[in-house]
């Protein structure tokens, strides 16, 4: 039986915990969707599961059940599924193409038990404490305490925490692998922030002589530089998201110790909303876009066999992004009237724009390099680099409708926005790449090959047309007047959701059949291998620095 | 920069500026009258949230059709969002209301009608009550 080496097997546990998050997640999102057809179909379900919560919690109403659902839902698929299969597949790549090893190796199982701790609290938190301030947490929300349980707002608070601190270390070993001294062209960390950011380039062309020792990007495969810009983001994103934990628990911890209760508006709304939506769109609109350049950059190539079109524009697009990631954020508040007309027309339109241009080129790359490689073979992990192409494409171009001060007056808050542009991103755009990444990445992790190309197909078909499907009905309720984060008791857009969740469950279907693939390629031995000591299996144990 | 990848570039800068320019400009009606239009609206109307409550003035809200109407709401307490929505149920406009913050949106109704209000930001679970029904009335 073929071996999997110490890191590799770290990275395969990764991508096994993310994928049981996104079934978590995918699962909360049919539950949504089926009480949104109708708010009385989960009765039995909702009495069951409610004798698993404490105290009063156990007679929570159906509103109170789906908030609490709806706030656990994108923590569990971002940062359970998303970013563990992240960490998974990053902790393998970064140090596979640089020829080095991890600099910090304990901290790989160190982010796998943390990140899956921080997850699993915050979902407690709904499950049992049934805090229900979605994950914007609009101050202030998450500390008003005559509609967000106490208890659940400060295990909350924990749990965010927890992610985010992880995220940082994550986010610390991978520029110390990077800048480690094994590297060819060993830097510190300012040399680095300063070639992040382009300032060299900047400055040369504006005339101005700058030192030239200093490593350069260009000496860095284009994947690395997109995991280095992207990962800034990274670290902005936590950062702002951990003092969102610790302002919760500034208001939570007195008042659940000792009943001691500071006043909300101590924090204005407004200024808190830009500060946490800048460090939230971090995520959404830096590294997601910037880690997407990068790995298309890198899948491309060594699934077609022909060097990446442009490479020189490419590098340049991935400092834009990181650029534009920094002034982009005001777009979530163009229906907040007090937000000065100048931050939503500048960040919030024509910022956003910048993304046009910087995905619109990097998906002109790839698809010319696609192009230019004929003929193909579609592999499992080509075809799914072109279905994330196909997303973020859809996905992105909704986006740019509703970032506009004129549209967003009249679409925002609607299913339209989370329908086509939100889901069709995560799952169409972002779900898809993540699929070609482990296509891709089994062979190298564990020699094998995936055998069933008719599961690859049920995998493909019924993800995509499942996501278009779902999205485009949740879309058409939006254009007809439903909110999202909103119960309809009545069924007021009942035919519409009916279509959402036959769609969904297409999706569901499809991801199965590459489960099912997964586990056919890996056989059961060597998924158990993952889990239980290598001895009770009858296998050698590989050593860590296998 | 290669050839097909510079006429693509200039592609995308046509698009850009073409949907900037026609979204902005005063095709759009309500940005004739939010961007282009006059400084003093032709009457205001204040609306109060609080406590999962949408307080509306006390004697209704009739407006006249092509009336410039200035929306002026304040919350009390969390973020809420005000939503006129047409009587088929689609939506017609809406802003978020920021507690401690004035929020002004202006608009003219172009058709006579019953309009419903409605809060478009979660609030809490009791949001999906904040419901008020033929709220505004527009006359010819």
């Amino acid at each position: 039986m073929v071996r999997i080496g110490w890191l590799e097997k770290w990275t395969l546990r990764f991508a096994v915990v993310g994928l049981l998050f996104l079934a978590l997640s995918g699962f909360e999102g049919i539950l949504m969707r089926t009480q949104l057809f109708s708010s009385d179909l989960l009765h039995g379900f909702e009495a069951t599961m409610s004798a698993l919560r404490p105290g009063e919690m156990a007679g929570a109403s159906v509103a109170e059940l789906f908030y609490a659902m709806l706030t656990a839902h994108p923590i569990v698929g971002i940062y359970g599924f998303a970013y563990m299969c992240v960490m998974g597949a990053f902790y393998f790549l970064v140090p596979f193409l640089l020829q080095k090893p991890i600099r910090y190796r304990a901290l790989v199982p160190v982010n796998f038990v943390l990140q899956i701790a921080g997850v699993m609290i915050c979902w407690a938190s709904g499950f049992f404490g049934l805090f229900n301030a979605l994950y914007t947490l609009y101050w202030p929300l998450p500390v008003s305490y005559d509609r967000t349980p106490l208890a659940g707002s400060v295990a909350f608070g924990f749990g965010l925490i927890l992610i985010e601190a992880n995220v940082l270390l994550f986010a610390f070993n991978l520029f110390a692998t990077v800048l480690s001294k094994s590297n060819p062209h060993p830097y510190n960390f300012w040399e680095f922030l300063r070639s992040a950011f382009g300032i060299p380039v900047i400055l040369r062309r504006l005339g101005i002589k700058v030192r030239d020792d200093h490593p350069r990007y260009t000496e860095l495969p284009v994947f690395l530089v997109a995991v280095g810009r992207g990962s800034i983001d990274t670290v902005i994103n936590a950062v702002v998201l951990l003092t969102a934990g610790v302002l919760i628990l500034i208001y939570g911890l007195p008042a659940l110790l000792a009943n001691v209760r500071f006043n909300p508006a101590s924090v204005d709304a407004l200024l808190y909303k830009n500060w946490f939506w800048w460090g939230l769109d971090m995520v959404a609109d830096g590294n997601v876009l910037m880690y997407t350049a990068g790995t298309w950059y890198l899948l491309t190539p060594l699934l077609t066999g022909r060097k990446l079109y442009g490479e020189t524009v490419v590098r340049t697009v991935i400092l834009f992004d990181l650029l534009v990631s920094m002034f982009v954020w005001s777009h979530h508040l163009l229906s907040d009237m007090p937000q000065p007309g100048f931050m939503r027309l500048l960040s919030g339109q024509f910022v956003t724009w910048g993304e046009f241009f910087t995905m619109g080129l990097t998906i002109f790359a790839v698809m010319m390099t696609i192009w230019l490689a004929r003929p193909l073979r579609f592999t499992p992990a080509l075809k799914f680099v072109m279905a994330s192409l196909f997303g973020f494409s859809v996905g992105g171009v909704a986006g740019l409708i509703q970032a506009n001060t004129g549209l967003n007056l009249i679409v925002h808050n609607t299913q339209w926005v989370i329908g086509p542009h939100a889901h069709f991103l995560l799952l169409g755009g972002l779900g898809s790449l993540l699929f070609a990444v482990i296509y891709a990445l089994l062979p190298l992790l564990t020699k094998l090959e995936v055998p069933n190309n008719a599961l690859v197909n049920i995998h493909l078909w019924g993800w995509v047309i499942g996501t278009l499907g779902m999205t485009y009905s949740m879309g058409l309720a939006g254009a007809h007047g439903m909110l999202r984060r909103t119960l309809y008791a009545n069924g007021e857009f009942q035919p519409y959701m009916l279509v959402a969740l036959a769609f969904s469950l297409l999706i569901a279907v499809g991801f199965v059949a590459f489960l099912l693939n997964v586990l056919g390629t890996l056989g059961l031995r060597r998924v158990l291998s993952l889990v239980l000591p290598d001895s009770w299996l009858g296998l050698q144990p590989v050593p860590a620095e296998a | 920069m290669e050839r097909k990848e510079f006429l693509w570039l200039i592609f995308l800068v046509v698009v850009f500026l073409v949907f900037n320019v026609v979204t902005l400009s005063p095709l759009v009606p309500w940005q004739r009258w939010n961007l282009w239009g006059q400084a003093t609206p032709d009457r205001r109307v204040e609306v109060t949230f609080e406590n999962y409550q949408i307080g509306l003035p006390a004697t209704g809200i009739e407006i006249k059709q092509n009336e410039l109407v200035e929306f002026m709401a304040t919350s009390k307490d969390v973020t809420y969002g005000f939503g006129v929505f047409r009587p088929s149920g689609a939506m017609l406009f809406q802003m978020q209301v920021l507690p401690g913050h004035e929020n002004r949106i202006r608009w003219k109704f172009d058709e006579p009608g019953v309009y419903s209000v409605r809060s478009t930001e979660y609030s809490g679970p009791r949001h999906p009550e904040m419901f008020v029904a033929d709220a505004i009335r527009v006359t010819p």
